[in-house]
């Protein structure tokens, strides 16, 4: 069946956009994620170039039961790539990279799996609009990184759902359109008809299908801004502060993180004195059209005081920095990675009420299986319109990738943490990868069995990546 | 291998696969700017340094144990410009010396008997001819004959000025000879052996080194100038110290200082080699130097994130049509900048991009071309 499995293939897309090379294969067996989950070679890499080419695929894997791994950039942090069985098919979706639409009047874009950030902004800023960035390299992609709920993001303003509606091959080669896009060719409001289907079929261990084009809304790039760094001693003394801004919706950004991790990728250098700096320091931004600006940043000054934080002055390039990378995408936070070479994190929602306990809890349990304290790092990121105090909260900790030892601590630490956050209270993990999922659908009741079905439902014969879940 | 084996798995266990490395610093212009010219031909993620990486890894784990196809296509169609390299070490700060590793990749294949038949060829023409053209009669310029034995200043000029595009050396030797510096050239130049190295092909380049050393030690030479980017980091990085001068055609220039050159009235883009560039940190002088001669416009990728030309790291001979379409980018690049000429300071540049210019409208040529026309004779 193999070698005609190619031919197959290769008739679709074009001998050169398949391949079983061994090489090739091996090129997308890891990411950063390796001590968690290890490196496995996909059997063949597909590379289609529109999507009749990825329906023609996957109804031929689906008919051979070939499991199937959708890759649009590849960047993902979590193992979300990398096969789980043996003969996998990786389904390469670079080649799919147009801008189908930007439609300044209705403030969206609809894309293709292999537009990046980057590309996105290049074209939206002729417009003054911006996609709401991710705080995560700007070579990501746009749709994948909306797909799978990627709702924290560089500028808290912009709320959590960036997704109105989007097109999906399943297995069986039926494609799915979610929103107003199933009954019209106005693809721009989220709920059509019925049920949301555009967010059930979202965030999953795992894809129901391929997604082919998306179409997300974009924000206001304004004239008028400014940036504040303001230093607190812990992490309680910061939540008044954050409270009263998100409460009034007054700052574009905020950002909590700790003095010596993130904030040197928000600074934009290594070469600075951090450490004399308070343990946390909180980075704002205030945007908005004249008049409303100034009214912003009055109150934004008035909280500023009344917090008794310490009005950091930093020089006018780590401002600029820091704008840069809030609302036009980030590339400097990768320097991150400068610190030790890798970063392991545990990412969730939660409440900023818990935002102190989170922290007392990551140093208790890091100390607890060896981690060094000046490895234990913070980031939290408040969302708008903050019901429910919603934050994305980030236990981070930096380490040298190539130390193998300490990625046992780090599966030591990963395996206690979980269930102590789940004591503790959060609303849900960032992303449901491996590791992280199966300790929580126990305590999900019967939604698992639901969700599972659901699944099976889709994909009877269980070929798209399924995570590392069911 | 000249990289220890631990050393070498610890840089792949340091890549994250951002991938930032594929395009170059975004904030500057807001412009998605390709920066990974094998990544960009080519599309499947082996072809761009983290996925190279990887294959480098699985060949030292014993995973990978086949020469197939795609293996030598990853492992030699990279330019080994070193632009992945630069931008990684921007951003993640992490010392992964990505062409060196590429190299040493190379190396191991090649021990494994594991290359391309162009890359072997080559070595058996320069085996024959100590050229990596296979050039059988030496090719003797008109202004060599005003070679000076003894001489402090050494000019080498390299296979590709000597064999391919002569209009450089030429113009070498003329400023020279228009300044009144006395000069000499080897006797019996041999291939620096840049071409071999690149290519992995490590054993075969240490006789030519032997010979070149000897030659320069019995020419009584205090400093030894380059045309050719790729001999001089060869020299600077492979041979061992020989307590000479080693430096670029425009080093020498700028050095020299007021040179009584008229200005040719043409705008020009200046396209930095990247041995000159990347690897040897020379940027300043041929910008400096062509400055005095012509307008200089910059192009959006420039520097430390200039894109390659497509020719390095024994692509042309193996890879000729990806070679011209690297090139072909640095030409629309050029265009883009709205200049007549593109000017380069590296014969395997110039030959490169002026094969891809054919037919475009913009001329090409290397800094000592411009300086030699704008000298007074
Ligand atoms: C330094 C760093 C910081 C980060 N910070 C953030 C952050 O602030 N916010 C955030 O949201 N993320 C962040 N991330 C994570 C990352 O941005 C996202 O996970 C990313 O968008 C997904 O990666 P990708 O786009 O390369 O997708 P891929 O790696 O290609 O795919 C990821 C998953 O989606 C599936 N998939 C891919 N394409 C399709 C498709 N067309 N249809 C269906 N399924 C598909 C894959 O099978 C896989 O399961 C960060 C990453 C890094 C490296
Ligand atoms: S920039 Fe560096 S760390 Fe990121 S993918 Fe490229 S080589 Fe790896
Ligand atoms: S050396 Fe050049 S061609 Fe090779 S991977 Fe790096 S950027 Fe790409």
């Amino acid at each position: 069946m193999n070698q005609n499995f190619l031919k197959f293939v290769h008739a679709m897309v074009g001998e050169e956009n398949a391949t079983d090379d061994r090489a090739i294969c091996a090129s997308y067996s890891r990411d950063q994620h390796w001590h968690f989950v290890p490196a496995r070679n996909p059997a063949y890499v597909v590379r289609p170039a529109n999507k009749e080419e990825v329906k023609k695929v996957l109804m031929l894997a689906n008919e051979e039961k070939i499991p199937v791994i959708p890759y649009s950039t590849g960047i993902n942090v979590r193992g979300l790539t990398i096969p789980v069985h043996e003969g996998s098919i990786l389904l390469d979706l670079s080649r799919m990279n147009r801008i189908l639409e930007i439609n300044p009047a209705m403030k969206t874009a609809t894309v293709e799996p292999g537009v990046t950030f980057g590309m996105l902004l290049e074209k939206t800023k002729e417009y003054k609009l911006r996609p709401a960035f991710p705080d995560a390299p700007l070579t990501v992609s746009v749709l994948v990184n909306y797909y799978l709920r990627g709702i924290y993001q560089t500028a808290a303003a912009d709320g959590h759902d960036h997704t109105l509606s989007y097109e999906m091959v399943l297995p069986n080669g039926e494609i799915i359109k979610t929103g107003s896009r199933s009954l019209s060719e106005m693809p721009y409001f989220r709920y059509g008809v019925g049920p949301d289907f555009t967010g059930v079929f979202c965030a999953h261990p795992g894809t129901c299908g391929v997604v082919t084009e998306l179409t997300a809304k974009l924000y206001r790039l304004y004239d008028n801004k400014k940036v504040y760094f303001i230093g607190f001693d812990d992490v309680s003394a910061s939540t008044k502060f954050i409270y009263n801004l998100m409460h009034d919706e007054l700052a574009a950004s905020i950002r909590l993180v700790d003095n010596q991790s993130w904030l040197k990728g928000i600074c934009g250098t290594f070469d600075y004195r951090y450490e004399e700096l308070p343990k946390f320091v909180l980075c704002m931004l205030v945007e908005g059209v004249d008049g409303i600006f100034e009214a912003k940043d009055k109150l934004v000054v008035e909280y500023i005081k009344e917090s008794r934080g310490k009005v950091l002055e930093f020089p006018e390039e780590f401002k600029r920095t820091f704008e840069e990378e809030s609302l036009g995408g980030a590339e400097k936070s990768c320097m991150v990675f400068g610190l030790r070479g890798n970063y392991h994190c545990i990412g969730f929602y939660g409440p900023l009420t818990l935002a102190a306990r989170y922290y007392e809890l990551h140093e208790a349990t890091a100390l607890e299986v060896g981690i060094p304290e000046d490895h234990v790092h913070f980031y939290l990121d408040p969302i708008y319109n903050f019901h429910g105090q919603l934050c994305y909260v980030e236990l981070d900790i930096f380490y040298d990738g190539s130390d193998l030892e300490f990625g046992e601590k780090l599966r030591n630490y990963n395996e206690i943490q979980f269930q102590r956050l789940l004591d503790l209270g959060i609303y849900g993990w960032f992303r449901p990868y491996a590791g992280i999922i199966q300790p929580t659908v126990e305590r999900i009741g019967y939604l698992a069995e639901v969700w599972k079905k659901f699944l099976k439902v889709l994909d009877p014969n269980e070929i798209m990546n399924r995570g590392k879940l069911f | 291998m000249k990289l220890e084996r631990e050393e070498i798995l610890s840089a792949i266990y340091h890549c994250v696969k951002c991938k930032l490395c594929s395009i170059s610093s975004f904030h500057p212009t807001e412009e998605w700017l390709p920066l990974c010219p094998s990544g960009r031909f080519y599309g499947y993620q082996a072809f761009y340094a983290p996925g190279r990486l990887e294959i480098f890894r699985e060949i030292l784990e014993g995973e990978l144990s086949e020469p197939t196809e795609g293996l030598l296509n990853a492992v030699y169609a990279c330019t080994l410009c070193g632009a992945c390299y630069e931008k990684c070490k921007q951003i993640t700060s992490v010392e992964i010396r990505l062409p060196e590793l590429f190299e040493e990749l190379r190396g191991v294949l090649v021990n494994k008997g594991w290359f391309l038949d162009t890359h072997r060829k080559i070595a058996e023409k320069i085996k024959e001819t100590r050229n990596a053209y296979g050039e059988k009669d030496k090719y003797k310029y008109e202004y060599e004959a005003k070679s000076l034995y003894g001489t402090d200043v050494l000019y080498y000029i390299g296979c590709t000025a000597r064999y391919r595009v002569p209009e450089i050396a030429d113009s070498m030797l003329q400023i020279f000879d228009k300044l009144g510096i006395k000069y000499q050239v080897m006797e019996d130049e041999w291939c620096c052996g840049s071409v071999l190295l690149r290519t992995g092909q490590v054993e075969d380049a240490k006789v030519l080194m032997e010979h070149n050393i000897e030659e320069i030690k019995r020419s009584g030479a205090k400093t030894v100038v380059f045309t050719c980017p790729g001999c001089l980091k060869t020299f600077e990085k492979d041979y061992p110290d020989m307590a000479v001068e080693l430096v670029h055609s425009t080093q020498l220039l700028t050095r020299l200082g007021n040179m009584k050159v008229k200005r040719l009235g043409m705008e020009v883009a200046y396209h930095d080699p990247c041995h000159l560039g990347r690897d040897l940190g020379i940027y300043e002088e041929p910008r400096a130097v062509l400055k005095e001669v012509a307008d200089v416009k910059a192009m959006k990728r420039e520097r430390e994130q200039a894109w390659c030309c497509g020719s390095g790291g024994g692509v042309k001979s193996a890879y000729g049509e990806f070679a011209l379409w690297s090139a072909g980018e640095r030409i629309k690049e050029a265009k883009g900048a709205g200049v007549e000429a593109i000017v380069s300071a590296c014969p395997f540049c110039k030959r490169n991009l002026r094969e891809a210019a054919e037919n475009e409208g913009m001329k090409v040529y290397d800094v000592v071309e411009l300086v030699n026309r704008s000298l007074e004779g």
